[in-house]
């Protein structure tokens, strides 16, 4: 039975060869000159690596995304958007969404170049008492704190998630866990990981972070 | 027989079959290769109801995903047929024959397709289904499960060894193919133009390897310089077709041009300045006489596209032209090779179309283009707008003066002033450094005396009609973004 597994990785391996085969037409132009830095990104093996990102989503929390590549919610969608735009598409993240407005921070997670977002879901937020939320939403510095607490420089692969990283806020978050099964901060479970948008890899959280400071 | 058997031999037999076809297409014909013509055939199939997707199909990374999708759904018909296929022969020969079928109709939905490009699809489809069928076989008879076993993993390798060799051989036509194509840009040399415009400066140009590209071209068109010409057809007196060579002998201009894609989000990276090298369209299209009424320019690209511009928009004294050269050299494949269009101060969708084919004049009545197809404006002149490039947001930087610096841009009106503002405090001037004309964006800085703590840094411009930038916040679908660049930014 093992040599027939193997048959089946092979004629697995096949289909990503030929497939690579027909998407490097894309790139193979002039010597030298790759296409924007928005499309060198697939020029390397345009066909082969996009399904492997999407198909390296992990977490039962991803079901609740949508599935249909039209939705802007989707995983294919938001990976043709930076951050905060993809995140806007996705009903999941509407009060993670509103807070980034109210923070003032949507250019600057768009236009930041490759980073870690630890997103928190509308559920997530529910968890905060009613009162306490509204408080934090009308204090711009405060807000502005927390949301930067959830976002680390680079774009942190699931191999490189485990560990401490600093934020941009200043004060470090904790990863512990493996595979599929991740914990920030030995609170807030990682429900859905790496989805991919056009500059930020996003794990999405069942709880809010908060910085020590 | 079991069913994970019968799943790898519809694998393999379908890897082999769609190997074999992409191979046959690449020494033929590149555009008939089933994946990228059913890739093709699904993105003119999208719907068009959701407009805001269509702002995201605009981005290139949708390619690659597209095709592997592709992939999936056949690698998982190809493993059905091989499953029902083992009690079934009609089934396994009918599988792949149904793949082929789809493959070539995909194929000759493509603009520019010959009856002969169903070829490739249909020859990979019949061997996949001898393939699978032998498969099927070499696993049927013998008593002796072991022998069986063995049989069928001789046979199933070897199937797979021809998909390898195949592919192989797909890489390494494209390859040579692409060698081609580059010698024959490479043997272009470009003239020089007879009237050089503004003197710019290096610093202000986009080189051609980092310049932007959204295009919904899957592969890049391979153009033969000695097969093509441009039509110029429609509502003129008389129509018009010209080789390259005949471009070439026109007066040529050269302009410094900054292009902007509609789909750019506030702050975005899809804009770019190069020197274009061109004939200039306005008085080509009068020298053939426009007709009263012509409204509309549709350009059409070899690959299907089309794209439409305002008549009058191209002749109020811009200079619209038939590009040739960027930044000094032939265009590259990607940005349109051996010619595009290049409208200054209209978005590249609906003014700038690439590996241009045929030029029509006509109504906007009579014809919608592509994107306008999709909901996007008809017409789409450049908003005005600024973007911070230093420093980068959530950057720490020392307390002192840092300084500031970004691009504005308002083609065709020009900029005035660029005006930056730190957190809630007043708006104050930046520095304009020199641009050679009204269709370039304007680099600025400004000397920000920066104190402790977190800070946001907000531009915008005001153009030389003296409108100042809206802040209201608009998303690229359909007519473009609007909003002031904001980023935030922490000093020690």
């Amino acid at each position: 039975m093992r040599a027939t597994k193997l048959t089946a990785l092979t004629a697995a391996a096949l289909f990503s060869i030929s497939l690579a085969a027909c998407g490097s037409d894309s790139s193979d132009g002039d010597s030298g000159s790759a296409a924007a830095p928005t499309t060198m990104a697939t020029s390397a093996a345009p066909a082969s690596s996009a399904p492997a990102d999407m198909m390296t989503t992990f977490g039962a929390g991803c079901s609740a995304v949508p599935t249909d590549a039209s939705n802007p919610g989707s995983f294919q969608a938001m990976a043709q958007v930076p951050v905060a735009t993809a995140a806007s598409g996705n009903p999941l993240l509407s009060t993670l969404v509103t807070a980034v407005k109210k923070a003032g921070l949507v250019d600057s997670l768009n236009s930041a170049d490759g980073i870690t977002v630890f997103a928190p879901t509308n559920d997530a937020f529910g968890k905060i008492p009613k009162a306490d939320l509204d408080k934090v939403l009308a204090d711009k510095k405060t807000l502005t704190s927390i949301l930067t607490y959830h976002v680390v420089p680079g774009k942190l692969a699931p191999e490189a998630l485990a560990g401490a990283h600093k934020t941009l806020q200043g004060d470090e978050l904790t990863v512990s866990g493996s595979g599929e099964d991740f914990k920030v901060n030995g609170a807030a479970s990682v429900i859905c990981g790496n989805v991919q948008t056009a500059n930020a890899t996003v794990y999405i959280i069942d709880s809010v972070l908060m910085p020590k400071s | 027989m079991k069913a994970l058997a019968g799943a790898v031999a519809g694998l393999v037999s379908a890897g082999f079959g769609v190997a074999v076809a992409e191979v046959l297409a690449a020494a033929t014909r590149p555009a008939a290769g089933p994946l990228v013509a059913v890739g093709g055939a699904v993105i003119d199939a999208t719907p068009t109801a959701v407009k805001e997707f269509a702002v995201r199909e605009l981005g290139t990374s949708d390619k690659p995903v597209l095709l592997g999708v592709i992939g999936l759904v056949v690698a998982a018909l190809a493993a059905t047929a091989g499953i029902a296929g083992r009690r079934r022969r009609v089934v396994a020969v009918g599988g792949p024959a149904l793949l082929g079928l789809m493959g070539a109709g995909a194929a000759l939905s493509r603009p520019a397709a010959e009856a002969y490009d169903v070829v490739p699809s249909l020859v990979g489809a019949a061997l996949a289904g001898l393939a699978l069928w032998w498969l099927l076989r070499s696993r049927a008879g013998s008593p002796d499960v072991q022998v069986d076993r063995r049989s069928f993993l001789r046979a199933a390798a070897l199937v797979a060894g021809g998909a390898v060799a195949a592919s192989a051989g797909a890489v390494v036509v494209r390859r040579s193919a692409g060698g081609a194509r580059a010698r024959a840009r490479a043997s272009v040399s470009l003239p020089a133009a007879a009237d050089t415009g503004p003197a710019v400066d290096a610093g202000l140009l986009t080189a051609n390897k980092d310049f932007y590209r959204v295009d919904t071209a899957l592969t890049v068109p391979r153009i033969d310089l000695d097969s093509w010409s441009l039509r110029v057809h429609g509502m003129v007196d008389r129509e018009l077709r010209v080789s390259f060579e005949d471009l070439l002998d026109m007066p040529l201009i050269e302009r410094p041009v900054t292009m902007t894609c509609v789909s750019n989000e506030i702050g975005g990276p899809y804009m770019g300045t190069a020197k274009w090298l061109g004939v200039p369209l306005a008085p080509l299209l009068r020298s053939l006489g426009i007709k009263p009424g012509a409204e509309q320019l549709v350009a059409r690209s070899v690959e299907g596209m089309t794209i439409g511009t305002p008549v009058e928009t191209l002749l109020d004294g811009r200079d619209a032209m038939l590009a040739v050269g960027m930044n000094g050299e032939p265009l590259p494949l990607e940005h349109g090779f051996p010619v595009r269009m290049l409208t200054p101060g209209v978005y590249g969708y609906a003014g700038s179309c690439k590996w241009l084919d045929s030029l029509e004049l006509t109504t906007f009545d009579r014809f919608d283009p592509y994107w306008v197809e999709r909901g996007w404006a008809a017409e789409a002149p450049v908003k005005t707008g600024s973007r911070v490039d230093r420093p980068k947001p959530f950057t720490r930087l020392e307390a002192g003066v840092v300084t500031v610096a970004g691009v504005a841009w308002a083609q065709r009106r020009g900029i005035k002033t660029v005006e930056v503002r730190i957190d809630d405090g007043p708006w104050a001037p930046a520095e304009l450094l020199p641009v050679p004309s009204v269709d370039t964006w304007v680099q600025w800085r400004y000397s920000w005396r920066a104190g402790a703590g977190p800070h946001s840094i907000a531009v915008r411009a005001t153009d030389r009609t003296g409108a100042v930038q809206t802040q209201d916040r608009a998303t690229p679908f359909p007519s473009g973004a609007t909003g002031w660049h904001t980023i935030s930014v922490t000093v020690a």
